[in-house]
């Protein structure tokens, strides 16, 4: 072992040598949060559930921030060196004794401190809880959600609405959420409008939104799910109640019978392609089609395919039926290989399901 | 010259043993406007390709737009790894396109906008491509070599 | 032996004990040993091989998720990484490389020259050993485990996951933990028997208090570990319905199970961490710690309400608003006792004087970061909030902050301060601030933006993400910060290969350290210490040397035979002499005995189960037949 080192100035930035660390990354962070990219964030809400926990949140951040920079601050003033001049292996002063300073410390920070702390969140905690659990007003209807391996189902009970990957709701007005699993447990997650809750088999969970912007809202599959977990999406759409209106009675309806011959030709293909057996275009009452998969009746109404993977384009809408495995794999539905005219007929056909 | 590609579209051209060097070349070029540092040395291959006439950064926008990556892996372009149509990684050193046209901007731009009408009954939907955009995703495909 | 006798009294001492305690040569000395410095050393060694299988994991996701939409893993293989990540560093390094750096630091600190039950003591390693390749078995077969490090079903049963890869999980488990409840036995019962006398409860190094309480958690928390396993895996051989609520089962069933186990076993892995810092901060400020009653009866109190809260990694599960509540407050509430220890240190810092070796750093590393994993751990506890944050990159930054900022960085500071007593030399301080540099640097760099990625809504576990979310820039950092973090291991690990052979000799005691294991020589003796000492403080080696000490227990009298002292569980007065066992194959054959059994299990080969169990009988005969004792005349 080397002689010890005397007069060595003991290096205090122990504590300063954290700070470029937290500069880079606080800075990051602050610059990201100011740009606000209108991804699906929590700290961008657009409805009152997600509103009160944002407040929540900038609150203890700046609570989390203070104990720790005071925490740092102690251990910095700790480091300071006091004797100078001495062999750095020589026992400290006083080392028989327990300093009453240092227990004061203990009780002080140890015991007062996070009683207080803990205590105003305990208290701020329930009672954003209770909150939270009672719809902010009376629900206007209940929205039926079911989860799939990698898809939702969704349902209107009282609209007679069914269709997937997408809700549409009632700007400023709470609506239930009825929530179930048919698999495996996912979990239902708009950040921007609620926190999550997950959907599990064998039981239904009840929740509640409301959105109080009108606007495109992503949600996300929050509980690992499986092979595509990453790519099951979904949007709650909030518009003003008359366009909500219109919605829904546009997507009660069931779907006409095509009479021109090029859409005659997509239907035959859809039945001949065997999509009929998995998917539902509902022409009439009791005329329904395969339910392990979307219901299509409107699919041309919706914004995305794929559960919010791809876009509800044409170009999009080809690959997804030709070949879904090399776009989302693991995803239950197979491959659809077809010639050109039958696509092109099937694609014209869906693309008229509004 | 064309402008060069961000490190994503030479990452998927070497595939999987390379993330670590696209890392580092990601440092330097992460952002599209930046031309990748390896195109800076070949100015005369670039300039052996006749000048396309429309905006590469802007064709790799329409094809998310159009929704080209739901058929073509296409290197560059996120998420853009269809496997119905051919691939389109080296699309710009082929000589023919569509098995039938010679492989200029122009063929190119035409085959985007009416597939339909080149090769009636094939599998390439008519998108509804404008002109404009038909001409910018063949630029951007000219940079593919 | 009439010429042993003429030597001088202390060199015949030295052969005598050398001759009793020494590991056999050959392949029953290496198979069979029983010394507790070379199974430590073997733990500590291959539970830093699964850290660093776990670490190059973690690369290969962090380069996957450095773009949107990459394609560098497929999903079906980053599943499997983030499952075996999750599941070595929990299960195959945090605790195992702690209790082999326990193994080999307790019987040293308590006075002791070996465990209670060193054949036991050789069991659990390799069953630790063999349940580790058991688990990683998968990736030779192309199917490895991808439910997730906490295997919630319904995905991981028969139904979802058909295939073996979840057996090697779940079976894997049950295996192991006959290694980590055996190890838990064995510290308990040395704690309690062991203790070098004069060593009362009050006396007892902090690291053997914190010991004993996680070894207590371990032999009430693993059970409902194990229960959930056997039940899973009932589901998925012998369709059982357990978990299928179709049959009259339960979903939620798995994770009340896991949970009930889960929760205590991150104090589990936490407190082992901070005994290592309440042993680290008194020798590097040179003063006893302050507030030691308080920090054991926080200990204990961790220890204690760490079971009572495990209802908060479900708070997303629908489950009444009531239970929510209690489970939010009780979560709350646990923080307080860390709170105390925390400020008990810094007291101890205050009134002391800093000596700034690598060690150290790391202490005061684990103040930084594990303080911010705290805070944000807190957050939780109001129930809101968790279901804004929880299953997203948010909680993966707050448990890598209380994992890696409160286990890792101390394990890192015990490893740098105990490398000089188990191997005789030290490492090069140098590197070590390099080291620590990157180690720090990178891991916050990684650790500290998933905060922010978690609240702009990216959930965990995707194998990727769509761009233009808010995320790009943010995970392309994060990825930069995982490679400096693994530069930094990497010269770790290099430092450690060039000062094994070219180290400067430590001496007994560089550090100028208080507690026993500083006492003997680096490394020490086969037999630990020439004479079991006598302690009448926490801090013997700061006493000055009574001169009129005369009972000093183990010279002449008790270098006749392999044995040591037992003493009384409160006020450690001597008892009895505890007669301890040579060098022995059993425990290795039944580990591999298990081992066969569980391979059975695995692969439906049932008459390997039946061959496997009488197997195991055998040995266990074999291990308990009664042997003569060598005995040796002085």
């Amino acid at each position: 072992m080397s002689a010890p080192r005397r007069g060595r100035a003991p290096n205090a930035a122990g504590w300063r040598r954290t700070v470029p660390g937290r500069l880079l990354a606080g800075g990051a962070g602050v610059a990201v949060l100011a740009r606000c990219t209108g991804g699906p964030s929590a700290l961008d809400p657009h409805g009152v559930r997600a509103v009160q926990i944002a407040a929540d949140w900038w609150g203890m951040a700046i609570a989390a921030a203070a104990i720790w920079a005071g925490v740092m601050s102690l251990l910095a003033l700790a480091l300071l060196p006091r004797q100078r001049g001495v062999d750095q292996w020589a026992l400290a002063e006083d080392y028989r004794e327990t300093p009453r300073g240092g227990l004061a410390l203990v009780v002080a920070g140890g015991i007062v401190m996070p009683v207080i702390v803990l205590g105003v969140l305990a208290f701020v905690g329930s009672r954003a809880l209770a909150a939270q659990v009672t719809p902010a007003s009376p629900t206007a209807f209940e929205v039926d959600v079911t989860g799939h391996q990698f898809w939702w189902e969704v349902h209107y009970p009282s609209q007679q609405i069914t269709t997937a990957n997408e809700i549409h709701v009632p700007v400023g007005q709470s609506v239930q959420l009825t929530l179930h699993g048919a698999d495996v447990i996912h979990s239902f997650w708009v950040p921007q409008l609620m926190g999550k809750m997950d959907l599990i088999p064998g039981q239904t969970n009840t929740t509640w939104l409301r959105a109080d912007a009108p606007g495109v809202y992503r949600g996300q599959c929050a509980e690992y799910c499986g092979l595509q977990h990453a790519h099951m999406a979904f949007l709650v759409i909030a518009d003003p109640p008359d366009q909500f209106a219109a919605w829904a009675a546009a997507q009660a309806q069931p779907a006409s019978q095509p009479t021109d011959p090029a859409l005659q030709d997509g239907a035959q293909v859809f039945a001949r392609q065997g999509c009929i057996g998995c998917h539902a275009i509902r022409y009439g009452a009791g005329d329904t089609g395969g339910k392990i998969g979307p219901d299509l009746t409107h699919l041309a109404s919706r914004g995305t395919i794929a559960a919010g993977t791809l876009d509800n384009t044409r170009g999009n809408l080809g690959g997804w039926i030709m070949n879904s495995q090399a776009l989302k794999p693991g995803n239950l539905m197979p491959p659809m290989p077809m010639d050109g005219p039958s696509l092109q007929a099937l694609l014209t056909y869906l693309e008229s399901l509004k | 010259m064309p402008e060069g590609r961000c490190g994503r579209g030479r990452r998927a051209a070497w595939g999987r043993p390379a993330g670590l060097a696209s890392l580092v070349l990601a440092l330097c070029a992460c952002s599209p406007e930046r031309p990748a540092p390896w195109r800076l040395v070949l100015p005369a291959a670039a300039a052996a390709q006749p000048e396309a006439a429309g905006d590469p950064r802007a064709g790799a926008q329409a094809i998310q737009r159009y929704g080209c990556g739901a058929c073509h892996a296409i290197p560059g372009v996120p998420g853009a790894h269809g496997a119905v149509g051919p691939p389109l990684a080296g699309l710009a050193s082929r000589q023919v396109i569509a098995g039938r046209l010679p492989n200029t901007p122009d063929n190119l731009a035409r085959w985007i906008e009416h597939p339909q009408a080149i090769a009636p009954g094939n599998v390439m939907p008519e998108l509804g491509v404008s002109a404009a955009d038909a001409q910018d995703i063949a630029a951007y495909l000219a940079t593919l070599r | 032996m009439a010429t042993v006798a003429e030597r001088p009294a202390r060199v015949a001492t030295d052969e005598r004990l050398t001759y009793l305690w020494e590991t056999r040569p050959g392949l029953l000395g290496k198979l069979g040993t029983v010394d507790h410095k070379e199974i430590g050393r073997r733990y500590i060694v291959t539970a830093f091989a699964f850290f660093l299988l776990a670490g190059l994991e973690a690369l290969a996701m962090r380069v996957q998720l450095a773009f949107p939409e990459n394609t560098f893993l497929s999903p079906q293989v980053y599943n499997s990484f983030f499952t075996m990540h999750g599941t070595t560093m929990v299960f195959l390094f945090a605790t195992p490389i702690q209790s082999g750096i326990a193994n080999y630091v307790l019987p040293l600190l308590m006075g002791s020259r070996d465990m209670a039950f060193p054949r036991l003591n050789q069991f659990s390693y390799w069953v630790y050993l063999l349940a580790g390749l058991f688990m990683h078995a998968g990736f030779l077969l192309g199917q490895v485990p991808s439910g997730g490090w906490f295997n919630y079903v319904p995905l991981t049963g028969p139904i979802y996951s058909p295939g073996p890869g979840i057996d090697f999980w779940a079976l894997g488990l049950i295996f192991l933990a006959f290694s980590t409840t055996a190890g838990a036995i064995n510290f308990i019962v040395s704690t309690f028997k062991l203790r070098a006398p004069g060593m009362t409860l009050s006396r007892m190094p902090l690291f053997l208090w914190n010991m004993t309480v996680m070894s207590f958690m371990v032999v009430f928390a693993l059970p409902a570990l194990t229960a959930a396993n056997v039940l899973l895996e009932l589901d998925r051989k012998f369709g059982a319905h357990f978990y299928d609520p179709a049959g009259g089962g339960s979903v939620l069933l798995w994770q009340h199970l896991f949970w009930i186990f889960g929760h205590p076993d991150v104090y589990i892995i936490f407190l082992p961490a901070i005994g290592m810092v309440s042993t680290i901060i008194p020798v590097f400020v040179r003063r006893p710690i302050i507030g030691y009653t308080g920090i054991v009866l926080a200990t204990v109190a961790t220890g204690v309400i760490g079971f009572g809260v495990w209802v908060h990694h479900m708070f997303a599960t629908g489950l009444a608003p009531l239970s929510q509540a209690f489970f939010g407050i009780a979560s709350l509430m646990i923080t307080i006792p860390t709170a105390v220890q925390i400020f008990a240190w810094l007291a101890t810092i205050w009134h002391g004087r800093p000596v700034w070796k690598t060690p150290f750093l790391y202490v005061l590393a684990f103040f930084v970061d594990f303080i911010i994993g705290g805070v944000s751990g807190v957050m939780f506890g109001v129930v809101p909030f968790d279901w804004q944050v929880t299953d997203t990159y948010f909680v993966v930054a707050h448990f890598h902050y209380v994992l890696i900022g409160g286990a890792v960085f101390p394990v890192f500071a015990g490893l740098h301060y105990w490398f000089p007593k188990i191997t005789g030399r030290l490492l090069n301080d140098r590197a070590g601030w390099l080291e620590f540099a990157l180690v720090f640097g990178g891991f916050n760099l990684t650790f500290f933006p998933m905060h922010i990625t978690g609240l702009l809504g990216m959930p965990r576990r995707y194998y990727t993400y769509p761009p233009n979310m808010g995320w790009d820039l943010l995970n392309l950092v994060e990825t930069i910060g995982a490679f400096i973090l693994a530069l930094g291991v990497l010269v770790f690990v290099l430092n450690v290969l060039y000062s094994l052979r070219q180290g400067e000799p430590a001496g007994d005691n560089p550090w100028h350290a208080s507690t026993l294991e500083w006492q003997t020589t680096s490394p020490p003796p086969p037999y630990n210490f020439r004479s079991i000492p006598t302690v009448h403080s926490r801090d013997p080696g700061w006493e000055l040397q009574r001169a009129d000490e005369t009972t000093r227990y183990g010279s002449e009298t008790f270098s006749t035979a392999r044995e040591t002292i037992g003493t009384s569980l409160h006020d450690a007065e001597p008892e009895e002499l505890w007669a301890m066992p040579q060098d022995s194959g059993w425990p290795l054959l039944l580990a591999l005995a298990l081992a066969a059994t569980f391979v059975g299990a695995l692969s439906d080969w049932w008459w390997l189960v039946v061959l496997g169990l009488p197997g195991g009988l055998v040995a266990v005969v074999g291990w308990l037949w009664p042997t003569r004792m060598k005995v040796i005349a002085l």
